[in-house]
C-alpha cells in the first residue's frame, strides 16, 4: 500500500521538529540576551545584529512547523532589528513584549 | 522524468524539510549541501537541474556562491532559486540584477514547494 505523501511528510515533520528544539531553544536564548544587552546600551550594534540573525532564523523555520505566528512575531522582531534608526525605550518594550509572545507560541509545540 | 535538485542551506532542518518534500511529493534526486562551498562542489561534480540556494548563510553567502556558480563552466547554467526569510526592497532588486530564477520565501509549504519549483522552471510532470 502506498502512504499517503501528506501523511508520510506529517510524520516525518514531527521527527525534525523534536530534533531542532533545541536550536530553536538556544535561538530564543540568544534573542533574550540581544534584548537585556540592549536594555543596558541602546546602541549596541553586536546584541542588534545577534538578535536580527536569531529572528530571522526563527522567522524561515517556525512556520514550516505548523507555527505561522512564530513566524510573524519573529519577522516583526527582524524588522524592529533591522530599522536603521536608533532603537527607543518604547522599540525596546515592544521587543521584550514580542518575544515573551514567541516564547508562548513556541511552548506549545514544546509538548508534542 | 526524474529530476535532481541541490538544497543549499546552512540550517539542518530546513535542508531535511525541503529534501522530504522534493523527494515525496515529486519524487526528485535530492543532494543537499550545508555550505556555500560545499554546495558548489557538489554541483560541479553532478550537475543538478536546479539549485535551491538560502540567502543568509555564514562564510560564503547565496549571492556569493551563485556569482561563483555563474563563474564555473560546469555550473554556469544550473538555473538557481534563492530562498530566504525575508528580502528587504534593495535585496531584491540586488537578487534580480544577479539573475536568480527567483527568489522563493520561508517558512514554504512542504506540501507545494515542489510544485512552486517545477513552476518556476517550468517542468510539468508534477
Amino acid at each position: 500500500m502506498t502512504e499517503d505523501p501528506a501523511a508520510k511528510i506529517a510524520a516525518r515533520l514531527d521527527e525534525i521538529w523534536r530534533r531542532s528544539r533545541p536550536t530553536v531553544l538556544e535561538r530564543m536564548t540568544v534573542l533574550r540576551s540581544a534584548c537585556e544587552a540592549l536594555a543596558l546600551n541602546l546602541a549596541d550594534a553586536d546584541a542588534r545584529t545577534h538578535g536580527r540573525e536569531a529572528a530571522h532564523k526563527l522567522s524561515g523555520t517556525l512556520g514550516v512547523f505548523g507555527l505561522p505566528q512564530g513566524t510573524q512575531l519573529a519577522s516583526s522582531i527582524e524588522d524592529l532589528l533591522l530599522a536603521s534608526d536608533l532603537l527607543t525605550r518604547e522599540d525596546l518594550a515592544s521587543l521584550r513584549n514580542q518575544i515573551a509572545e514567541l516564547d508562548a507560541v513556541i511552548a506549545t509545540r514544546l509538548d508534542d | 522524468m526524474s529530476r535532481r535538485v541541490l538544497i543549499i542551506d546552512d540550517e539542518e532542518d530546513i535542508r531535511e524539510v525541503a529534501a522530504l518534500s522534493l523527494e515525496t511529493v515529486a519524487g526528485w534526486d535530492v543532494l543537499v549541501a550545508g555550505s556555500g562551498a560545499a554546495g558548489i562542489a557538489k554541483a560541479r561534480e553532478n550537475h543538478p537541474d536546479a539549485i535551491l540556494l538560502d540567502v543568509m548563510m555564514p562564510g560564503m553567502d547565496g549571492p556569493t556562491t551563485f556569482r561563483e556558480l555563474r563563474s564555473l563552466p560546469e555550473t554556469a547554467d544550473i538555473p538557481v532559486i534563492l530562498l530566504t526569510a525575508k528580502v528587504q526592497a534593495a535585496d531584491q532588486k540586488r537578487f534580480s540584477d544577479l539573475g536568480v530564477v527567483k527568489v522563493m520565501f520561508k517558512p514554504f509549504d512542504p506540501l507545494v514547494l515542489a510544485q512552486e519549483i517545477a513552476a518556476t522552471l517550468g517542468w510539468q510532470e508534477i
